[in-house]
């Protein structure tokens, strides 16, 4: 595990702070130009979610290391009001419907791993990583 | 070779030939490497991406600004490549619930099946076609110990799915009712009080009850707001609407149903029908009553199901062969 | 596929004017303007068909189940202004029997 670095998303302005600290670990890790804007865009998607639906949260970038495989994680987590149908927020077409951009299902495509653990109540933590091919 | 490793050289081919000879020749390249791409789903921000490295290799001195500027084109379509494989998926989605309903149409079909009897004294043709996947129309016969032949025929509101599953409502609320229950108006009164309890009030079923006897040649029958069939008197050759009254199901369930006796003699019809037959509207306007019976006249030598059979196909000619209700036909004919 | 539904509120009673077309594209949108009125306790309600050109059975529906409404909820529904071809299809369904569908009253 490396070093973590987080930002937190209180303001819009945030959400670009947080796509700049993504931008730069991924070019440090030696992404490619397209890759590089898929994790950015990933982490705008996020963390536009805590800004709008949880008011704070962060969103937290860290290098990982698999055997000689390194990656890029990015860990969004807020205490809001959680989701209590994950499945639906999952399902395509839902979220886009309303013009909100590309949504979980979006997020989920531009990375290679995705993970969300959310309730009602209780805020929420999506997990989700790319690796370099 | 694999599209992705020969898509660099390829694209860098295009694009040469283009810059030198700007023709219609290297564009139409472009929209078949477009094609290629597309099938190997190489998204919108790769090929971005491919176009300013192809552009930085064949001009290292292009300026500064111009390659920088793709960088915004590439954040911009990525926006555009998310969408369309969401597009995808959802096409993908669309065709599952395609064969799904595929499945489920054959369902209904097993389900609501009924066999036409077969009784010396009567021909008997019947016809259903669903205007979508499932019908919510149904038609069920049934030939008692004495001969006597039952007919159901019953529409429900709308169509498609909604309309199917009130339909398999109707089979089961047939299918349990007493075994000796042929009485026309007791079947009415008895099927209106299960929809009247199960079904959602906007949502409402017309259903048409008859019963052939086959001994003495009556035909014993009640309507729940059906659209009313015809009589052919073969006598006469004279066609008269089926007088019958009574109230849709489902609106009331302490309604009672008239039940109405008609004598049949040798070469009359029978014939019944949803509404999707008198429903149906034509460049004309709708399909009026004298249209239908000049149909039958027309076919009226014919079998009891070939007169059904042609009746259809002229119908759905009518309407350009797109049904906009389910369509049910029924024709009894007297032979001896 | 146009529809338009003109609602004037009174004291004790509304009366609604439908022109166009009600068929299963534009049935719902009668549902939605004249169900929450149904539900009032004790409500006349009128609607004017004067200006339909077409009803389908799904429009037929959407009434039954308005008419069912208001009578769960002690009211008052008429119909005026059907077409001969109308009447017909309430007739047939013996609609025509349990809802006022020859209401001549102006409006008060």
């Amino acid at each position: 595990m490396e070093i973590q670095s987080c930002v937190k998303i209180i303001n819009e302005w945030d959400i670009v702070a947080a796509r700049q600290l993504g931008r730069n670990v991924a070019k440090e890790l030696g992404f490619g130009v397209v890759d590089q804007a898929r994790i950015t865009t990933a982490i705008s998607e996020l963390a536009r979610n805590i800004y709008l639906y949880a008011g704070q949260g962060q969103v937290c970038i860290e290098k990982i290391y698999d055997g000689a495989k390194a990656g890029l994680r990015i860990v969004a987590s807020d205490s809001g009001p959680g989701i209590s149908d994950i499945r639906q927020v999952m399902e395509d077409g839902y979220s886009t419907s309303g013009g909100l951009g590309a949504g979980l299902p979006g997020v989920k495509r531009l990375m290679d791993e995705f993970n969300i653990e959310s309730s009602s109540g209780n805020g929420t933590k999506i997990i989700t990583t790319k690796w370099i091919r | 070779m694999d599209f992705r490793e020969m898509m660099e050289s390829k694209y860098r081919d295009i694009l040469e030939k283009y810059i030198t000879e700007q023709s219609e020749q290297a564009l139409y390249q472009g929209q078949k490497f477009s094609r290629k791409s597309i099938e190997n789903k190489i998204s919108p921000e790769e090929l971005i991406s491919l176009h300013k490295l192809s552009l930085t290799n064949m001009y290292p001195d292009l300026s500064k600004e111009v390659i920088d500027s793709f960088d915004i084109l590439l954040e911009v379509m990525l926006g555009y490549g998310l969408a369309y494989r969401e597009h995808q998926s959802l096409r993908h989605k669309q065709q599952e619930l395609r064969t799904e309903m595929e499945i489920a149409a054959n369902v209904q079909q097993t389900l609501l099946g009924t066999t036409i009897p077969t009784v010396d004294c009567l021909d008997i043709g019947a016809i259903s076609v669903p205007a979508k996947h499932m019908n919510g129309d149904y038609y069920h016969f049934v030939k008692d110990e004495h001969n006597h032949i039952s007919i159901a025929i019953a529409d429900v509101i709308g169509k498609g799915i909604p309309a199917a599953l009130c339909m398999s409502m109707i089979k089961y609320a047939m299918d349990s009712l007493p075994g000796s229950q042929h009485e026309p108006k007791l079947v009415l009164e008895n099927i209106n009080r299960v929809v009247e309890q199960n079904v959602d009030p906007s949502m409402f079923i017309t259903m048409f009850f008859g019963m052939y006897n086959t001994s003495n040649h009556t035909f014993t029958y009640s309507s729940a707001g059906h659209e009313p069939g015809f009589y052919y008197h073969a006598a006469k050759d004279e066609f008269t609407e089926i007088e019958a009254k009574g109230l849709l199901l489902g609106v009331d369930k302490k309604t009672k149903y008239a039940q109405y006796e008609k004598a049949i003699e040798i070469d009359d019809m029978i014939i019944l029908m949803s509404d999707g037959v008198t429903e149906c509207r034509s460049d004309e306007g709708f399909i009026e009553k004298e249209t239908l019976i000049t149909y039958i006249k027309k076919y009226i030598h014919l079998s009891a199901q070939e007169i059904v059979n042609s009746l259809f196909k002229e119908i759905e000619r009518l309407q350009h062969f797109e049904l906009r209700d389910d369509f049910t036909l029924i024709i009894l004919k007297r032979k001896v | 596929m146009n529809i338009k539904i003109d609602v004037i509120e009174n004291d004790h009673s509304v009366e609604a004017k439908v022109s166009g077309e009600i068929d299963v594209y534009t049935a719902p949108k009668v549902r939605e303007t004249l169900f929450p009125i149904s539900e009032r306790e004790g409500i006349t309600l009128r609607v004017d068909l004067t200006d339909v050109s077409y009803m389908d059975s799904t429009g037929l529906g959407v009434f039954v189940g308005i008419f069912k409404n208001i009578r769960a909820h002690n009211g008052t529904f008429q119909l005026r202004g059907l077409s001969d071809r109308l009447k017909r299809l309430f007739e047939i369904t013996g609609l025509a029997d349990i809802i006022d569908i020859n209401c001549q009253n102006e409006v008060e």
